[in-house]
Parts: structure tokens; C-alpha cells; sequence
């Protein structure tokens, strides 16, 4: 008598890749860049504001007198000077500097020993009332 | 979802190193700036520090230094003038405008036409 094996019911066996401790040390990864990362404060720029040949930003009307303003120690505070107006707040010399020309460009003279905050808010004050032309000049 | 997960890692990766490399902690002038709509190149990242150290690529450098650096970065691409190389300079708000205007005569001994002062949006 021929014995005839019946055929396996077993389903073939197939691989499976089990993927649970990858997915914690992906977890973790992630966790560990989340904290660790620095949040970087928004930053924008005073783009032309240093152009730093005092010929090529005095812009088209060269026979104008120049327009300076001077960012000093006053009485050893921070101030800005015009003309022979002196004003200690950035708006004030926003307010100034809406009667000036704007074709004329302006050149910000930045002295020695004043923070460099000070510098940037009357480049920014000049951006604001309208000057193209923007010249930042050193104290040499 | 694991797609994303390490697209996110990717991201945090990429995003922290980067940051150190360029930007050195800086309490930046706090102004609104230009806001132009589309960022440019920012070519070299000068950073002033409170004290007055000069730090390029997190490392800091004397004047001497960064002339020499400005100096490879215009020989880098001869094509273009000195007067067209992109300069950023991230100065500390209360940082003495001495070290700043130092920076600023030298780049403007190289011919260096224009440098972009960086601002914190308030």
C-alpha cells in the first residue's frame, strides 16, 4: 500500500522585518533635535545701508551739499546730530529727516564709542523717511 | 509617517548645524530692516560680539585675519568686482561702533563697494 502524504497546510513561511525598535529610535532622534535646536530669531538686513565708498552713494545730485548725519556721545550719551540739531530719540530724527531732500542721498558718520544699535537705527530711520541713497561712513 | 519623521530629522540636522556654523550668538540692533520679500545671497558672515571679537565660519579671527579671508573670498570669483561681493555683518547692538567702523575702513581698502548690516525683526 502507497502511502500518500497529504500535502502541508502550512503557508509558506515569509520574512517580516519587525520595525517597532526602529520607529523608538526614530522617536528619539527626533526628540533629541527638537530640544537641542537653537530657535533663531527672524533677521533682516539694512541691505544698501553700508555701502562703504563714500563716492558712489551720494547719489545723482552731486552738487548738493552733503547730508550727514552724526551718530555721537553727547554728554556721554548716545545722540544724533544734524545740521547743528542734536536729537536723542530715533523718532525725532525720523521727523527731521522727512524735511531733507531724499535725491541727495544721505551719509550716516558713526563716531567711535557708540553702540552699534544706535548706528543701525539712524540707518533705518533714513530707510524710513525715504533716502535710496544711504551711506554709511566710518570714523577714521 | 516614518517618511516624515526622518524628513523631520533631516530638517532638524541640516538646519542646526548650518545655524552654528554661520551665526554666532548675537543680540542683533532690533529694527524691521529692508524687508525685502526675496532673501539674497549672504555671501560672508562677519560677526561682531559684544566685546568686539571678530567671529568668521565660528571661529574667531583678528583684523589682520579677516582681511586675509576677505581677500580669498575676492579671489574666489575674479569674475565678479570686489564692488559686487555680498557682505553681511551681524554686529552686537551694544557692541562699540570702533570695531564696526574698523571692519568698514578695511572692506573699503579691498574695494569692497557695499556691506548689509544685520537686523533682529522686532
Amino acid at each position: 500500500m502507497r502511502i500518500q502524504r497529504k500535502p502541508s497546510r502550512r503557508r509558506p513561511r515569509s520574512i517580516t522585518l519587525n520595525l517597532a525598535s526602529m520607529i523608538d529610535v526614530t522617536f528619539l532622534l527626533l526628540m533629541y533635535f527638537m530640544v537641542t535646536m537653537v530657535l533663531a530669531q527672524p533677521e533682516d538686513r539694512l541691505s544698501p545701508s553700508l555701502q562703504t565708498r563714500a563716492d558712489s552713494a551720494a547719489g545723482p545730485a552731486a552738487d548738493f551739499q552733503p547730508q550727514i548725519v552724526e551718530v555721537l556721545l553727547v554728554d556721554g550719551t548716545p545722540a544724533y546730530r544734524l545740521g547743528t540739531e542734536i536729537f536723542r530719540s530715533k523718532r525725532e530724527l525720523l521727523a527731521a529727516l522727512h524735511h531733507l531732500y531724499m535725491p541727495a542721498g544721505l551719509f550716516v558718520k558713526v563716531s567711535d564709542g557708540v553702540p552699534v544699535g544706535f548706528a543701525a537705527a539712524a540707518i533705518q530711520a533714513a530707510r524710513d523717511a525715504g533716502f535710496e541713497q544711504v551711506t554709511y561712513v566710518p570714523d577714521e | 509617517m516614518i517618511d516624515v519623521v526622518f524628513l523631520l530629522i533631516i530638517f532638524f540636522m541640516t538646519t542646526a548645524r548650518f545655524a552654528r556654523l554661520t551665526r554666532a550668538e548675537i543680540d542683533l540692533p532690533i529694527e524691521k530692516g529692508e524687508q525685502y520679500e526675496a532673501p539674497d545671497e549672504a555671501g560672508l558672515i562677519i560677526n561682531i560680539t559684544r566685546e568686539g571679537a571678530i567671529i568668521v565660519s565660528d571661529r574667531t579671527v583678528d583684523l589682520r585675519r579677516l582681511e586675509e579671508i576677505v581677500h580669498q573670498e575676492i579671489r574666489r570669483s575674479p569674475d565678479r568686482p570686489p564692488r559686487q561681493l555680498k557682505m553681511l555683518i551681524r554686529a552686537d547692538r551694544d557692541a562699540d561702533s570702533a570695531r564696526l567702523n574698523q571692519v568698514v575702513t578695511m572692506l573699503r581698502s579691498l574695494g569692497v563697494g557695499s556691506a548689509r548690516l544685520a537686523t533682529q525683526v522686532p
